[in-house]
């Protein structure tokens, strides 16, 4: 399969003027998937200034906690100082450069690089450094830039993290807009109000550039052809409920729902919001993932809800079946089924979706079962489903390395509606591809 | 615990070519075949922690008992399943196999696997301990579970396309 990256079609710095050459209104070239230094650019304007989503509080619950993570294309610890707030530090010594920690999470009071000692604190301060009086006069252990690097802010919206490498810039609150219904709901569903991350999580890598998953993310007219073979799979399956099925014909349920009529496509609605948001709605209209669904589980888990709630309240909660919330550039959210995919992108060819699911507080544990049986269903590198999105993402990528068709086409369903600060279509536009690439132009053509 | 006598009473040799008429159905593409090996509560596990014990509280890369195993199967000979196509081919290699007695009259076949597919010009391989439960059924087998431990179970993985 053809790899290649195309790096020499633009000059190292990309002007303005070139990138907006690059997105019309009804079309795209195909440099914003293939060439290095607009990938760069994207790292600089996009991933290194914009709310990227870094971690889950619960990811890192107790005082000294840290996790190891991508932020673009740096690796960085999310560090819970006990003195102070979350902070987002380079994963990288400032003696020699050396990868300070190797490992997913730990519990440490501080860092210490494990070349010649320097130690530095969650907060990234350089705290000391061995045989000190070696080091000449002009070693001054205050430097600001012997700490290592850290993510000038941070923020935590109910638990999520978010960090950006932007000196200033709109509040995350402003930043996630109208996407913050879908966080309170992604918590009001738990009756103690608590999410924590559990259950593992995966990353998959594929060879494609990062913005093939937001795109195909809420684009509804793919299901139909690209996850045909697994959708016939459950419909020859029947449902013979008489046989024993640990996961409750759950894989059943989230194949089957792939199948959708163009005509069902078509009558869920599609939202844009400012920043690149996006989501669609209703999904699973039946069986065990339908917002009615009445097996015994469920009815326990409502009445958990109820009875933190209200009956009223309650039914509100889970009445919200907004699904698949890009949060762009980097987030996805269902909060129905308690999970999101963290996208991170490793060059204009690669990319890795880590996905994760969480527990709802004070829910019956098969709730959480089934958070687990839909992480496994739906994002491993085995799934049945998410496999050939993956390998239309690489088809795309192997395709745009030929430049003798330069555009992508995103015209369908250009007919939507605005207003409210909101693009409103039907379920089969691509208003979601539009949207994201008014974000990224506002990103990218702004000042250096 | 087993001891040298308990593991002289299992059919090494019938277990062995078990596991290898197993690893050659999945190699020649006879999945429906390589499916009614298992028992009816028959498990396929690969987890994606190493050591994983739970199997609900904890996600897996497959965890699937013979209703979803038979989509899975179903779904691998449809012509435009997309990760299918061109359909991969797999070269399985067990080794080190240690055959013992389980509990309920089960046998325990522990061996390091080394599976290869090539697909599409790229050639992946995995590596990892495989572990099957065995009941004995009529002067044959069938598969209890087949679970697989990967030594980048839980690190950063590319589609898996075919049982393995």
């Amino acid at each position: 399969m053809a790899l290649a990256t195309d790096n020499s079609s633009l000059p190292p710095a990309v002007g303005a003027a070139e990138i907006a050459a690059l997105v019309e209104p009804t079309r795209v070239h195909r440099r914003a998937y293939t060439d290095r230094a607009v990938f760069d650019l994207e790292m600089e304007r996009i991933f290194g200034r914009a709310w990227i989503f870094v971690a889950h509080a619960s990811q890192i619950p107790h005082p000294n906690d840290l996790i190891r993570t991508r932020l673009g294309l740096h690796d960085v610890l999310v560090t819970r100082d006990p003195e102070g707030p979350v902070h987002v530090v380079l994963n990288r010594c400032t003696h020699r450069g050396t990868t300070l920690c190797s490992v997913e999470r730990a519990n440490a009071a501080s860092l210490v690089c494990p070349y010649h000692a320097w130690t530095f604190g969650l907060d990234g301060t350089l705290r000391s450094v061995p045989h000190r009086k070696s080091m000449p006069a002009s070693f001054d252990m205050a430097d600001p830039g012997l700490n290592l690097f850290r993510a000038p802010r941070v923020a935590d919206y109910r638990g999520f993290i978010f960090a950006s490498l932007a000196e200033d810039g709109p509040a995350v609150e402003d930043f996630l807009g109208d996407m913050t219904d879908v966080l309170d709901n992604f918590i009001d569903r738990a009756p103690n109000g608590e999410v924590t991350q559990e259950g593992g999580a995966f990353r998959l890598e594929y060879r494609g550039n990062w913005k093939l998953h937001h795109e195909n993310a809420n684009d509804t007219m793919h299901p139909g052809f690209v996850h045909e073979s697994s959708v016939n799979a459950a419909r020859e399956d029947g449902r013979d409920y008489a046989e024993p099925a640990y996961d409750e014909h759950q894989a059943h349920v989230q194949m089957l729902s792939n199948g959708f009529s163009v005509r069902e496509w078509q009558s869920l609605g599609l939202q844009g919001l400012a920043n690149g948001h996006s989501y669609m709605d209703g999904f699973y209209t039946q069986g065990i993932l339908s917002p009615d669904r009445d097996d015994p589980i469920s009815r326990s888990y409502r009445d958990a809800l109820e009875a933190a709630h209200g009956r009223k309240a309650a039914a509100g909660i889970l009445a919200m079946d907004r699904f698949n919330n890009l949060v762009w550039p980097n987030l996805n959210i269902n909060a129905q089924y308690q999970q999101i995919r963290v996208v991170q992108p490793v060059a204009p060819d690669r990319t890795v979706v880590q996905a994760m699911c969480f527990r709802l507080g004070g829910a019956p544990e098969g709730m959480f079962h089934r958070a687990v049986r839909f992480l496994t269903n739906l994002s491993s590198p085995a799934s049945m489903i998410f496999a050939d999105d993956a390998e239309i993402f690489e088809k795309v990528q192997a395709g745009l390395s030929d430049g003798r068709r330069e555009w992508l086409d995103q015209s369908r369903g250009i007919d939507e509606t605005v207003g409210n600060g909101r693009i409103a279509s039907a379920g089969t536009s691509e208003l979601p591809i539009r949207g994201q690439y008014r974000a990224w132009l506002d990103h990218m053509t702004a000042a250096p | 615990m087993t001891d040298a006598v308990d593991r002289k009473a299992v059919d090494r040799g019938a277990v062995e070519a078990f596991l290898y008429r197993e690893a050659r159905l999945l190699d020649d593409h006879r999945f429906e075949d390589w499916l009614a090996l298992f028992a009816d509560d028959g498990l396929y596990w690969i987890p994606a922690q190493p050591g994983q014990t739970d199997r609900f509280g904890a996600a897996s890369i497959v965890h699937e008992d013979r209703t979803v195993l038979r989509m899975r199967v179903r779904r691998l000979s449809h012509p435009r399943a997309w990760s299918l196509t061109p359909q991969p081919r797999s070269s399985h290699l067990l080794g080190n196999i240690d055959v013992a007695p389980a509990a309920g009259g089960e046998i325990e076949a522990v061996a390091s696997l080394q599976v290869a597919i090539y697909r599409d010009g790229d050639r992946t391989r995995y590596d990892g301990r495989q572990t099957v439960r065995l009941r004995p059924n009529g002067g044959d087998f069938e598969i209890a579970l087949k679970r697989i431990d990967l030594i980048d179970c839980d690190g950063t993985l590319g589609v898996l396309p075919v049982p393995i």
